[in-house]
């Protein structure tokens, strides 16, 4: 019995409110992706290396004596405007041709190439880790868990809901959302399209931004660190359904925990083909997702 | 001035005798990664190698003959270690070959020695195949082989803590899992228990799915032959979650470096691992040693600087013993041969051609090495395993 209460506590308790953390993280990569998909139709190859970006933002404003809370706040900022601007300039020349799918793919996949470059040249090769500005972990029903985990954890539930709000609950959303469902009336009816289009592909961007600042403690921050989290984030954008922010969040959930509890019992090399076991399982099935596209429902 | 003229017609008749050994140099080929990814490394063995040589002609020579080096970039491949050994014997006629990196060129340029009837010997090399199953007669290691890095740490651990619990974490590809395995026969024949063993995928990115394992083995050391930025995360993942208070962490020699210690940072404090030279080593010589590198270089010293160092000293006793530069006579110099370096005293293995050295613990404090506790050579360096000669 002891040994039964023991390996709950132990093993099984914490690999649950472990995968919760990493399931958060993985959310935060995915809904970026998925908006930017959902909407704007483009497969953006390069939300890694933006993420890699707000992470290398956050460590130039720490290294200049930026207080850690302040770069939370900040470079999602900066990173909108950067995100803005790639929009603008790159994404929308290529967006109304007819190889729209494979040239934003490739236009995004060059970015990447010349972004996780240009880390190395910027910083080095090495690894930085900025200090965790919550140290600690506290004792919950016998678990031990980091402070910072928990802070992640309420802060990417508080930013999911936030976004999800932002989406179906305000005036700006249902821009967004019309412009998704149907371009041609949406711009009859007044919608700006154009900059609709731009302010969505700066949204995704400080998404991954802000994942990279929040993130940089716990993985810290070096220049392939892009292709970290984008396998998973592609996977729960696909199987989630692309563009559903619910399917994001539930999808993100439930294949962090398979991935975590798997590697228990599997060597942990194999719960990652585990998971892209099931990716490919729903494109042969249901292809469409969990839920359906945004602004579709 | 009667007498010295007696004594330079003497000198003169002597030295008709060894036409050779007088005038020309010896020439001592380098080959070596001056580009690529291990450019750093072959950085340092030009530092030592280069130093070493000018002592040694401020002071007269080898014999009487100054020392030449004549340096050729291998680009840490095999295929180009070949062919640039094969010209430094045929073009370049050196008399002694070192300076290969990785143990694949090692093993190369040896078959290249063979055949060129010429000796060669590894300042840097890891691989315990060389002096192992894959040994050759003319191919000798000066610096300590991976063996008796785990060694000396297994050896410092069963002293520290007698019969440990022992959990072991390692990269889930061959040098992982082939360090693992090496550290735990090593450590479980000195009475170690092992309660458990995981292996992540490289580059894994949370290593907080096997705390609760770690948690529930109850281990009294982990032992971690993770690498780069792999070690930065499973460090200060483990400080995160509060388990590595009551746990020593021991590991593998490329697992914290100078390159990622910064950003692991406090979580690297007393990590201990097994080590063949700290530039902090407390003798003379090597205080020397570090103090001229620095002044020579700008740049502190490593293992591989001071080994390449170390390694025109031992070539030039053997060829003092010698007499000569002939190979078979040299080799017969060579094979037993006591000589000094910074390290301490070093004895060439007669029978497996490996150098015997001390061995040390050193432990992270503040972003530094420091020597805890040293292991005496013929305890880290394990049974001759060479069956060619």
């Amino acid at each position: 019995m002891t040994e039964i209460l023991e390996s709950l506590q132990f093993v099984y308790g914490p690999q649950v409110a472990n995968g919760l953390a990493i399931g958060v993280a993985v959310i935060l990569m995915a809904l970026g992706l998925t908006i930017i998909f959902g909407l704007l139709d483009v497969i953006n190859m390069s939300h890694g290396e933006f993420y890699a970006l707000g992470a290398y933002l956050a460590v130039t404003l720490v290294g200049q004596g930026v207080n850690f809370w302040l770069c939370l706040a900040l470079v999602p900022v900066a990173m909108a405007a950067i995100g803005y601007f790639t929009e603008r300039a790159l994404i929308q020349r290529v967006f109304h041709t007819k190889d729209r799918h494979i040239l934003t793919l490739l236009l995004t996949f060059g970015l990447a190439i010349i972004a996780e470059d240009a880390f190395k040249l910027a910083y080095g090769p090495n690894p930085y880790k900025p200090e965790s500005p919550i140290s600690g972990a506290s004792e919950i029903l016998g678990i031990m868990l980091p402070n910072y985990r928990l802070f992640l954890i309420a802060a990417g539930g508080a930013i999911i809901v936030a976004v999800w709000l932002v989406v179906y609950r305000t005036t700006l959303g249902a821009m967004v959302r019309a412009a998704a469902w149907d371009k041609n009336m949406a711009a009859s009816l007044g919608v700006p399209v154009e900059r609709v289009y731009a302010g969505t592909f700066a949204f995704g961007v400080a998404l991954a931004g802000l994942s990279g600042v929040l993130l940089a403690p716990i993985y810290s921050v070096f220049p392939t660190m892009g292709k970290d989290f984008i396998l998973m984030a592609f996977t729960v954008v696909i199987v989630g359904g692309m563009g559903s922010i619910k399917g994001a969040v539930i999808a993100g959930l439930v294949l962090t925990q398979i991935q975590s509890i798997s590697s228990l019992f599997i060597s942990p090399v194999w719960s990652d083909p585990l998971v892209f076991g099931i990716m490919v399982l729903f494109l042969m099935v249901r292809p469409q997702g969990l839920a359906g596209r945004l602004g579709h429902g | 001035m009667k007498t010295l003229k007696i004594c330079a017609a003497l000198a003169a008749v002597f030295a008709a005798g060894q036409v050779q050994a007088q005038g020309a140099p010896i020439k001592i080929g380098v080959v070596t990664p001056l580009t690529g990814t291990y450019a750093g490394i072959g950085q340092q063995v030009k530092w030592g190698i280069d130093m070493a040589i000018k002592e040694i002609n401020d002071k007269g020579g080898i014999m009487g003959r100054k020392v030449e080096a004549i340096y050729e970039d291998e680009e840490a491949n095999p295929n180009v270690a070949v062919q640039k050994a094969e010209k430094l014997f045929q073009v370049s006629k050196v008399d002694f070959l070192t300076g290969t990196v990785n143990s694949g060129s090692t093993l190369a340029v040896g078959q290249v020695a063979e055949r060129n009837q010429r000796l060669a010997a590894t300042t840097v090399s890891f691989s315990d195949a060389i002096t192992g199953d894959k040994c050759s007669p003319n191919v000798f290691r000066v610096n300590a082989k991976a063996g008796m890095q785990s060694a000396a740490l297994v050896e410092w651990m069963v002293k520290e803590k007698p019969s440990p619990s022992v959990f072991y974490l390692g990269p889930d590809y061959e040098m992982g899992r082939s360090t693992v395995a090496a550290f735990k026969s090593a450590a479980e024949k000195r009475g170690a228990k092992s309660v458990g063993e995981v292996f992540a995928p490289l580059d894994n990115k949370d290593y907080s799915p096997f705390f609760g394992q770690i948690r529930a083995a109850r281990p009294q050391v982990l032992y971690t032959s993770v690498a780069g930025n792999d070690t930065v995360r499973f460090m200060s993942q483990l400080a995160e979650f509060g388990l590595a208070k009551n746990l020593q962490i021991v590991g593998a020699a490329g697992t914290v470096t100078a390159q990622n210690m910064k950003a692991i940072g406090k979580a690297a404090d007393g990590y201990v691992t097994g080590a063949a030279y700290s530039a902090e080593l407390d003798n003379p010589a090597n205080k020397k040693f570090v103090a001229d590198f620095k002044a020579a270089w700008k740049a502190d010293p490593d293992l591989y600087g001071v080994d390449s160092y170390g390694v025109m000293y031992f070539y030039k006793a053997a060829v003092e013993k010698a007499g000569s530069t002939d190979t078979d006579k040299l080799r017969t110099a060579m094979r037993g041969l006591e000589w000094q370096t910074p390290q301490g005293k070093k004895t060439m293995r007669a029978g497996d051609h490996q150098a015997i050295q001390d061995m040390y613990a050193v432990k992270v404090t503040g972003g530094k090495f420091q020597i805890i506790a040293k292991v005496p050579g013929e305890a880290a360096v394990g049974p001759d395993t060479c069956t060619r000669f």
